[in-house]
């Protein structure tokens, strides 16, 4: 089992009234799995994996992660479990702009202290990899957007986590470059990775293997 | 059309208030700061400006080749002023004056005046203009004196009906009666003549015994060139008079073997504009001309006005990128250049107009605090003429046009669609950078300043002088009696006081005392062929004693000996000077052999004179007809209130009529330093002014990166940047910006610091610790600053910033 969530909730405080984001989730992941969350607009899905990913906390429920507790954890437990095994690829593809596809490349294995000669081998491995070894040294606005998302997703994984957070990967895609996204996963699931992602399209929740839905925070 | 451009302005202005607020704030204690610095710069370049004939008045001083090289002085002979007149042409008037005290007795009344003897043309070179009285020529009657309009109502107690009354003063040792001719107008306080009361020469004490003497030389000589004639004509001119009547001086030179000048001169006459006098000082040799102070303070002022200037463009043009969309939308509802531009200079041209009323406003509640702390008796007045007016206004148009007009014209040129998309990816950032090395640099120079100025201070304060400064007290005799009288009665009147150690005089003060004046002696002789300078001091017994002065040979003048009225005292470097193996051993005939001085002791050297100088050649004398002018009272490391309090008891019963000036000669020496002080309070102030405002403008640059980082904040953090690695990205980039500046100013600095010791023989050694010191206060200082804005931002929740787009 990789993760498990119980009876989490998630709330706002507003004008002395609660707004639950997130009601009485109760998830199990297995290693190897792929998992697409569906539901309408403003139904909590990118709330769910943002609380996956740790990058928000949750008001009450337990949260395991492999054998840590990460309820219990402290801040910086938290963010070393996140660095080891998570990456996220973001529907914006948040790249940073002043970094060629290299730098963008290279930056989350500074971050996790890999050394120098480590870190080309890794970056020279992924541009391989995702065949974009020609566009290695532009800068994100001289990509399109569907090379952006793949070097989005090359950055989430090059320093091999367990799992992949996905929040509309191919929300600005064109359906052509979806597709292509959507294949790549596929492989990468193939491989051992497992996936969530978060997606509007029936067409690409079925390449995953479970299909979760929510509705005004909770899992239906 | 107008209305609308002004309430999108204040629109505009509250929206961003938190800016407009610190602007606001930065410019008005900018901008008072820099009126009261700017005054205080204009007061004292305007030192004797107020004089009509200020173009053609000088004073004469003589620079004198010595064996010990150049040396020039104000002081000159009686005889001077006439023969001048007399013998070289194109001398309109040349007059004597010397400033001297005396005592006024008008109704049992009796006054201490500040006097000025001088010549009758004196009012012909000077304004000093006649309230009532003989307006023309009032001193050409020998028993005719002047009294400015304070003095009057001092001694008279009013100026009305007072001209033709007698009052007697006090000159030397006889009272002689005079009669008022006329009032004038008191000196304004920034004339360096300052006087009470005005006495033509001829009825100096010294007048008649030096009348021929061109050797004695006690008094200020100025003069009033013809039209047309230039000081460089008088310099020619007075050449061979000079060899003529110092024949005797200049033999003795080249005998001692002195160099002569590029002209083959070994004296020479030359003039000193009456308007540099305040500035001049004569110290190195020459007359050296140094408006150093008034231009510091004016380069501070402004470099604050730049500071304050700098945030102002800097934020205007961060703050306006965050326009940008608004700025394209106007574009395409047909907005032109023409307009976009005014609306951005009118909102500078608000803030600037708040700023400058609010800075009025605070400068003149400021004024009192600020001239009793930086001790000036500057004026708004010197302010507020319609030329500086007119320039202030410029300024403010310009800077405004600047801060205003530069994004305008950014943005105007920027395409629309790139407008609309609001990015601006202009070479902005580097004008910003550079505002901001350059505050950081002011900043670290006036830092250093500030460190090299207190600690040159605290160097001077804690030299050991040579002499107990601690617990000596020192006492201006500005009574009546007889100078030996009073310290043999003060001695009388605190005989049975344990705490008092002992009592002593001598014809100069230590330092600066709080009767203000400060004189020195000099006096010169041929010793074995050779022709010996040396500064002349007369004390009382117990000198030395008083003032725990060592002795390193013989003795010091004693009551045992009867004949030490012929002895004299010497200092090292003035033993050194004679080059004798034993200095006990010299004899020196004065007079032409009639008299003969014997040394029968030497001291240490001591700091006798300001601590800038070295010490010079030192020779004490004992003789009861020369007078004293000062007491001293060495006292008790205990109980130090209450033997004062006792001192100036005894005082009060000796000279009940006569002020007590007494005071520490710690103070004294402190006292010597005031310009120093002064000076330390303005930079100080100044670079905790800089470095507030510097700071306003980093921290609300900082802000304004880190809004336009947030989204690289969030994606750095989700690929799993810790919060201290995003902080010190932030932070560094600042950071590197004030290590630049370090490296611009410190040699600068360094120069200027260098060159600004050279001023003192005694000086603090210019430890690059001082700048180091100075750099990384300013780091720490940009580091809080800018810190406190990252790391908040760094460890803002990822998801937040990441969701804004
Ligand atoms: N910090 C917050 N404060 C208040 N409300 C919030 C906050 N964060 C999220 N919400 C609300 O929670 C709900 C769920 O948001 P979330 O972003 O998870 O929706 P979503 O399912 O991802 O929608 P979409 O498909 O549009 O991306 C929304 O109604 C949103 O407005
Ligand atoms: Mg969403």
């Amino acid at each position: 089992m990789l993760l498990q969530l119980n009876n989490i909730f998630k709330w706002v405080q507003s004008g002395g009234q609660r707004i639950f984001l997130l009601k009485d989730i109760n998830l199990e992941v297995q290693e190897g799995e792929f998992i697409s969350i569906m539901g309408p607009s403003g139904s909590g899905k990118s709330t769910l994996l943002n609380v996956i990913g740790m990058l928000d906390a949750f008001d009450e429920g337990e949260y395991h992660f492999l054998e840590d507790s990460v309820h219990d954890l402290k801040e910086k437990h938290r963010s070393n479990l996140y660095k080891e095994y998570i990456g996220f690829v973001f529907q914006q593809y948040h790249l940073l702009d002043d970094l060629t596809v290299q730098e963008n490349l290279e930056m989350p294995l500074i971050y996790k202290k890999f050394k120098g000669s480590e870190r080309k081998a890794m970056v020279a491995d992924m541009l391989d990899r995702f065949n974009i070894v020609g566009k290695k040294d532009l800068f994100p606005s001289q990509l399109s957007g569907g090379q952006q998302q793949l070097v989005g997703i090359a950055r989430a994984l090059i320093s091999n986590p367990k799992l992949i957070l996905a929040d509309e990967p191919t929300g600005n895609l064109n359906s052509k470059q979806g597709e292509e996204i959507m294949d790549l996963f596929k492989q990468l699931n193939d491989e051992g990775v497992t996936i969530i992602q978060v997606t509007h399209s029936e067409k690409n929740a079925e390449y995953g293997s479970r299909i979760i839905n929510l509705l005004d925070g909770r899992m239906i | 059309m107008l209305k609308n451009y002004f309430k999108i302005a204040w629109r505009n202005l509250i929206k961003n208030k938190v800016f407009t607020l610190a602007n606001i704030i930065g410019l008005t204690s900018a901008l008072a700061v820099a009126l009261l610095l700017v005054m205080t710069a204009l007061f004292e370049l305007s030192y004797d400006q107020f004089h009509k004939n200020k173009d053609s008045v000088y004073q004469v001083y003589l620079s004198s080749q010595t064996p010990r090289g150049l040396e020039s002085g104000t002081s000159q002979p009686v005889p001077l002023a006439p023969a001048l007149k007399a013998d070289v042409p194109g001398i309109k008037h040349a007059v004597r004056t010397l400033s001297d005290d005396t005592f006024a007795t008008y109704n049992d009344k009796e006054i201490n005046l500040d006097a000025e003897f001088v010549d009758p043309a004196f009012f012909d070179l000077f304004t000093f203009p006649v309230i009532t009285g003989k307006a023309k020529n009032p001193l050409s009657e020998k028993s005719s004196v002047v009294l400015s309009e304070k003095s009057a109502q001092k001694v008279f107690g009013t100026v009305e009906n007072i001209v033709g009354k007698t009052i007697a003063l006090k000159l030397g040792k006889e009272e002689q009666l005079f009669s008022v001719s006329a009032i004038v107008q008191d000196p304004p306080s920034n004339s360096s003549n300052d006087f009470d009361i005005i006495i033509p020469f001829e009825n100096h004490p010294e007048y008649a015994s030096n009348i021929d003497r061109w050797d004695s030389q006690f008094h200020l000589v100025y003069v009033q060139l013809e039209e047309g004639v230039t000081p460089d004509q008088f310099e020619k001119n007075t050449q061979e008079f000079t060899s003529l009547h110092y024949q005797g001086s200049i033999e003795n030179a080249k005998r001692d073997g002195a160099v002569a000048n590029e002209d083959g001169l070994f004296m020479q006459f030359h003039l000193l504009p009456i308007t540099d006098m305040h500035f001049t000082s004569f110290a190195s040799g020459a007359a050296v001309v140094k408006r150093t102070f008034p231009y510091m303070i004016l380069g501070i002022a402004f470099v604050i006005i730049f500071i304050v200037c700098a945030n102002f463009i800097n934020m205007n043009i961060a703050l306006s990128e965050k326009r940008l969309k608004e700025i394209g939308m106007r574009k395409t509802l047909g907005a032109v250049k023409k307009q976009l531009f005014f609306q951005f200079w009118l909102e500078s041209l608000l803030v600037f107009t708040a700023s400058t009323i609010l800075g009025l406003v605070l400068g003149n509640l400021l004024l009192e605090p600020f001239k009793s702390l930086f001790n000036t008796r500057a004026t708004l007045e010197h302010v507020t003429q319609p030329k500086i007016l007119l320039i202030f206004g410029l300024s403010i148009f310009c800077i405004t046009l600047i801060a205003g007009g530069y994004p305008a014209l950014l943005m105007s040129r920027l395409g629309t669609l790139r407008a609309l998309k609001g990015k601006m990816d202009l070479g902005k950032n580097r004008l910003r950078n550079s505002l901001i090395v350059l505050q950081f640099a002011i900043a670290i120079l006036l830092i250093s300043g500030t460190l090299v100025l207190h600690g040159q201070i605290e160097f001077m304060r804690n030299k050991d002088l040579g002499y107990n400064k601690e617990q000596v007290i020192s006492i201006p005799l500005n009574g009546k009696k007889d100078s030996y009288q009073v310290v043999a009665l003060l001695r009388d009147e605190l005989k049975g006081n344990p705490n008092i150690l002992n009592i002593s005089g001598a014809d100069n003060n230590l330092g600066m005392g709080r009767d203000g004046s400060s004189m020195s002696s000099m006096m010169g002789f041929d010793y074995k062929g050779r022709g010996v300078v040396t500064n002349a001091l007369t004390v009382d017994y117990d000198y030395a004693k008083t003032l725990d002065l060592e002795v390193v040979a013989g003795r010091t003048f004693s009551r045992d000996f009867a004949a030490d009225s012929l002895s004299l005292v010497i200092n090292e470097t003035m033993a050194k000077q004679l080059g004798e193996e034993d200095p006990l051993s010299v004899r020196i005939p004065i007079d032409d052999g009639a008299t003969t001085y014997s040394v029968i002791g030497v001291v240490k050297d001591f700091n006798f004179q300001d601590i800038s100088r070295q010490v010079n050649p030192l020779t004490l004398f004992l003789n009861n007809d020369w007078d004293l002018y000062y007491a001293y009272v060495k006292i008790a490391p205990q109980n130090i209130s209450s033997s004062f309090d006792a001192v100036e008891k005894a005082w009060g019963s000796i000279e009940p009529q006569a002020e007590f000036l007494g005071s520490f000669l710690d103070e004294n020496v402190d006292r010597t330093f005031r310009r120093e002080k002064t000076m330390a309070t303005i930079v100080t102030s100044g670079s905790i002014l800089g470095i507030l405002l510097s700071c306003i403008g980093l921290f609300a640059i900082s802000m304004l990166v880190v809004a336009q980082r947030t989204k690289e904040i969030g994606v750095r953090k989700v690929i799993g940047a810790s919060v201290s690695s995003v902080a010190l990205l932030l932070t560094k980039d600042f950071l590197k910006l004030v290590g630049i500046a370090f490296i611009l100013a410190t040699p600068i600095a360094w120069y200027f610091l260098n060159e600004w010791l050279q001023n003192y023989a005694f000086r603090v050694t210019l430890s690059p610790l001082f700048f180091i010191a100075a750099g990384l206060l300013a780091t720490l200082i940009a580091f809080i600053t800018v810190g406190t804005r990252t790391v908040k931002a760094a460890s803002a929740n990822p998801v937040k910033s990441l969701r804004t787009e």
